[in-house]
């Protein structure tokens, strides 16, 4: 009986040492397939809202007045002019009023004003401090600085002193802008023109494009950041620029500052940096399973050659007053005779 | 006293009562005979008589009747009735363990579970992400690669290799012991200065961002976030190869440090965006 018992036992670890192993290797060898996610998770849900007519309000401010605003849905413009008076005018959406957050010290007029939405709850739409609606517009002093957070807007503004801006969802549009820009769009395009100031952009999966930029005063900085966008730059005045990319291109057109810092960088994307031929700087490049051309006489000094297909070059144009940085891992790097 | 002379541990026995029948005959009828066995018998049977008053109440509390038996007997069968199964089962193993080649086999058994277990759930080195063409999904937007003339030597970009994707289930379960091990683990890897700190800032924000991703991001920018993840990955999976093979080549550590850099800015870029939403709760 204890034979039998015994031979039992051995023979069911024996089968179970051979089919534990074949189990787990029939399982590693099933295709290992991760397509990207099918039914993926819905981001922030827009709100009903269903509003009605047009309503327009002005405050009188000081002239260097902060407007502060949160804009849930629609097409917002931004118009500096040479008033000291704030006007909003909302089309087919929220009523709003104006808070008075900070008097300034200098006027007595409002120098910090918030602009909110007075929806009732359930009527026009959820019960929030937020603005919406088709065409919200605002007039506001030249010297004014809007500070704006945003759902899904497309932002344009106009001719004020400054801009902090921050939406999810949306192109933003950004034009004379006298002293700085901090701008972020979750997904949408930056275009920034004749602009001055420190500049950062930044946008996860649009492009940016600048034209004309430059500082205001001595040691305003140009960064930009993309995602999966391109970034184009052209007529750049900043002597401190700083450009990434992860899976687009860079385009710089424009000069080389004395003195300047140009770091322009991507991961998969090409740089091309189109540049005078009389501009003077230290070039260096670094470059993965690329390449590197220049089409103006660059003094190569040093060269890596290791064994692989990353490469290191560093080379002078002319005297070398600016210090110009290029990686790219996947990508060309090409620079041109403007 | 002659040979068919009985010892006086079956004297003894014969006086308990504890003979067989036919040796009780037997006893008996020789003792009848026999002057040194009768002796002996009375001998102790007079022992007997003094000791057994003696411990008589003893006797009696001790030796337990029929029906008690019985009594304890029904009890037991009751108790066995209510034990709990892995009590039963814990009795059988223990029953079952006493046998050595029955112990020896299960311990074997036990070992061959284990190992079976970390091999299932390991994860495989060359674990790919089933991307269509990524050549083509990831290419330069604007700059076409014919604008811009090659040089004599020709580059061969080789088959692209996808680290596993982090959005993958394995990863979210990932502890933060996990983390500081997988940190642990990377430095005994043998990194460079400088890059264990990227490598343990990229941990703790992967780590963050992987449980904000699914409320943060729609679909279609997930799509983009995961597609520029696998780039940055599979940029630094290339190039650390390349710095792996030759721990002097400064322009693979350039290359390698900047999309390290590139990997923490596409994670903050989701971080900021969580920032933003609850903001604007």
């Amino acid at each position: 009986m204890n034979s039998i018992f015994g031979k039992t036992i051995l023979s069911v670890l024996a089968v179970s040492l051979f089919a534990a192993p074949l189990i787990a290797f029939s399982q590693t060898l099933k295709p290992e397939a991760h397509p990207l996610p099918v039914a993926l998770p819905r981001g922030p849900a827009k709100p009903a809202m269903v509003g009605g007519g047009a309503s327009e309000k002005s405050i009188s401010v000081d002239r260097n007045v902060t407007i502060s605003l949160c804009v849930t849905q629609g097409n917002l413009k931004v118009n500096g002019w040479n008033r000291g008076e704030v006007r909003v005018f909302v089309k087919d959406g929220v009523k709003f009023g104006f808070n008075v957050l900070q008097k300034s010290l200098h006027s007595e007029s409002p120098g910090w004003i918030k602009i909110v939405g007075r929806a009732a709850k359930g009527k026009y739409g959820p019960q929030s401090d937020c603005i919406w609606g088709d065409e919200i517009e605002i007039d506001a002093p030249l010297g004014s600085t809007v500070s704006m957070t945003g759902t899904e807007t497309t932002t344009t503004i106009d001719s004020v002193k400054k801009v902090e801006i921050k939406t999810l969802g949306g192109g933003i549009s950004l034009r004379n802008i006298a002293n700085g820009i901090n701008a972020a769009a979750g997904q949408g395009d930056i275009s920034v023109d004749e602009s001055q100031g420190t500049v950062v952009l930044d946008t996860t999966t649009g492009n940016i494009v600048v034209f004309e930029a430059g500082p205001s005063e001595i040691g305003n900085f140009f960064k930009a950041r993309t995602n999966s966008g391109t970034v184009s730059l052209q007529g750049l005045q900043h002597r401190q620029i700083d450009v990434s990319s992860t899976s687009g291109s860079v385009i710089y057109d424009g000069e080389i500052l004395s003195g300047g810092t140009y770091n322009l960088n991507t991961v998969k994307g090409s740089i091309k940096m189109t540049i005078p031929a009389n501009s003077s700087c230290q070039v260096i490049a670094f470059y993965g399973y690329g390449n590197f051309n220049s089409e103006l006489p660059l003094k190569i000094e040093t060269e890596d050659k290791y064994e692989g297909p990353t490469r290191r070059i560093v080379g002078k144009l002319g005297t070398g007053g600016a210090t110009v940085k290029l990686t790219s891992n996947n990508g060309s790097i090409l620079i041109k005779k403007r | 006293m002659n040979a068919d002379c009985f010892d006086i541990g079956t004297i003894q026995a014969f006086l308990d009562g504890e003979l067989a029948h036919d040796e009780m005959s037997r006893v008996s009828s020789h003792s009848a005979v026999c002057d040194a066995c009768a002796m002996m018998l009375a001998e102790a049977e007079a022992e007997s008589a003094v000791i057994f008053p003696a411990l008589e109440r003893e006797f009696n509390t001790l030796v337990p009747t029929q029906r008690l038996w019985n009594k304890i007997n029904d009890s037991i069968a009751v108790e066995r009735d209510n034990l709990p199964l892995w009590h039963k089962a814990w009795a059988f193993l223990t029953v079952a363990l006493i046998n050595p080649s029955i112990a020896v086999a299960a311990s074997v058994l036990i070992i061959a579970g284990v190992v079976a277990a970390v091999w299932m759930n390991r994860t495989p080195a060359n674990d790919t992400v089933a991307v269509a063409n990524p050549a083509k999904t990831i290419s330069a937007p604007v700059v076409n690669s014919q604008t811009i003339q090659t040089t004599g030597e020709e580059t061969k970009t080789p088959a692209t290799k996808f680290e596993q994707a982090a959005y993958r289930p394995d990863n979210r379960r990932m502890t933060v012991a996990a983390v500081y091990r997988t940190s642990a683990n990377a430095n005994s890897d043998g990194y460079m200065p400088g890059e264990e700190s990227y490598v343990k800032t990229i941990s703790s924000l992967s780590k963050s961002v992987d449980e904000q991703k699914d409320n943060v991001m729609r679909p279609s920018e997930r799509i983009a976030y995961e597609r520029d993840m696998a780039v940055v990955n599979d940029a630094i999976a290339k190039v650390r190869t390349e710095v792996k093979k030759n721990p002097k080549n400064q322009s693979a550590k350039e290359v390698l440090y900047s999309s390290y850099q590139n990997k923490i800015d596409l994670l903050n870029s989701v971080s900021q965006k969580e920032e933003l939403m609850a903001s604007l709760k």
